[in-house]
């Protein structure tokens, strides 16, 4: 019988799963393989036919490593995703916006800041300095986390900016509505304004204190493990 | 018989893999020709299709391999049902037996010749 493990580990090639796993995975393809090839010369074939025979289960050799390659990392990037960025982003949103509605009910109001002195109609900025002053506390919090799951820099970034890309993306999807059912409203001017204000005061300014607060905790996950 | 679209073979490949684990732990090669023998041949999993799904279903945490020694002495990874695969093994089996029923209703494909 042919040495098999030596002909798919050289077909198959490095899969980058960790020798471990690849020799495993080499091991029991090469077995199916014997098994295979003694089936076909039971039933009557000459050994280097049923050999060859077996061979044919595959034709593409670079897909099936990319077959294997996917199966084995599929799930387990999925689950890491979750770990480093998903987990740390909500924990990030849910206590932004517990500390802000804690504030609203046990703190001090909000300041209103009109853009121009025709209240009525001009764009205003919320600005809330108890719920900015807290962000950093946020920021460190997941990124802190996410380094802790072993996230790269750009998950604990991501993870502590949560709060800050949130509430603007949420609300970006509906502008384009907003342009079409108040057309007249939205060619003016203080439209697109307080669209820039919403922005400002929702995304940029609290990604201030949240990304001062993630600073110190920004590192490059442990090589180990 | 023409051959049965590969997509329809992947999905339905969890399902029998699952059943034939559910009855007694087997190794990769035993799965293929258990799946080739109870079809009629009409399903057939061979070494490219059979392990990226067999490697993806552990992955998941439904079945898990196991090195152990075969009748023949020889050294085989047997895999098994685990309870997460079996708890799968309910709504899969009712997936798609909705989705025959489903498809009867339009093509009649119990009466298909």
């Amino acid at each position: 019988m042919p040495d098999n493990r030596r002909l798919v580990k050289d077909r198959l090639g490095e899969l980058g799963l960790g020798p471990h796993r690849e020799e495993e995975i080499v091991r029991e393809l090469s077995e199916h393989l014997d098994d295979h090839t003694d089936d076909l010369a039971q039933g009557g074939l000459a050994a280097v036919e049923a050999h060859a025979q077996a061979l044919e289960a595959v034709s593409d050799w670079p897909a099936l490593r990319n077959e294997i390659f996917n199966a084995e990392t599929e799930e387990a990037m999925m689950n890491y995703r979750t770990k480093v960025l998903w987990l740390p982003a909500l924990g990030a949103l849910a206590l932004s916006h517990a500390l802000l509605a804690l504030m609203q009910i046990w703190g001090s109001p909000p300041r209103f800041h009109w853009l121009s002195p025709a209240r009525s109609l001009a764009p205003y900025m919320v600005f809330y300095a108890p719920w900015l002053i807290s962000q950093p506390v946020v920021g460190a919090m997941a990124a802190y986390w996410s380094r802790r799951a072993r996230g790269t820099v750009r998950h604990q970034l991501l993870a502590a900016l949560a709060p800050a890309i949130a509430l603007p993306g949420f609300l970006l999807p509906f502008l384009p509505v907003a342009v079409i059912v108040d057309w007249p409203v939205s060619h003016e001017l203080r439209f697109w304004t307080g669209f820039l204000v919403m922005i400002t005061t929702w995304g940029l300014l609290p990604a201030v204190p949240l990304l001062l607060g993630a600073a110190p905790f920004l590192r490059k996950p442990h090589a180990q493990s | 018989m023409a051959g049965i679209d590969t997509k329809i073979k992947r999905g339905s490949g969890e399902l029998a893999i699952l059943a034939l684990l559910d009855q007694e732990p087997l190794h990769g090669y035993e799965i293929s020709k258990r799946i080739e023998q109870q079809s009629g041949g009409i399903l057939r999993f061979n070494l490219a299709s059979l392990y990226p799904l067999l490697y993806r279903l552990e992955k998941r945490g439904w079945v898990q391999g196991k090195w152990e020694a075969a009748k023949s002495g020889r050294q085989r990874r047997y895999y098994r049902l685990t309870p997460a695969g079996k708890k799968q093994l309910v709504p899969l089996r009712e997936e798609w037996s909705l989705f025959f029923r489903a498809l009867n209703r339009i093509a009649g494909v119990a009466h298909a010749r």
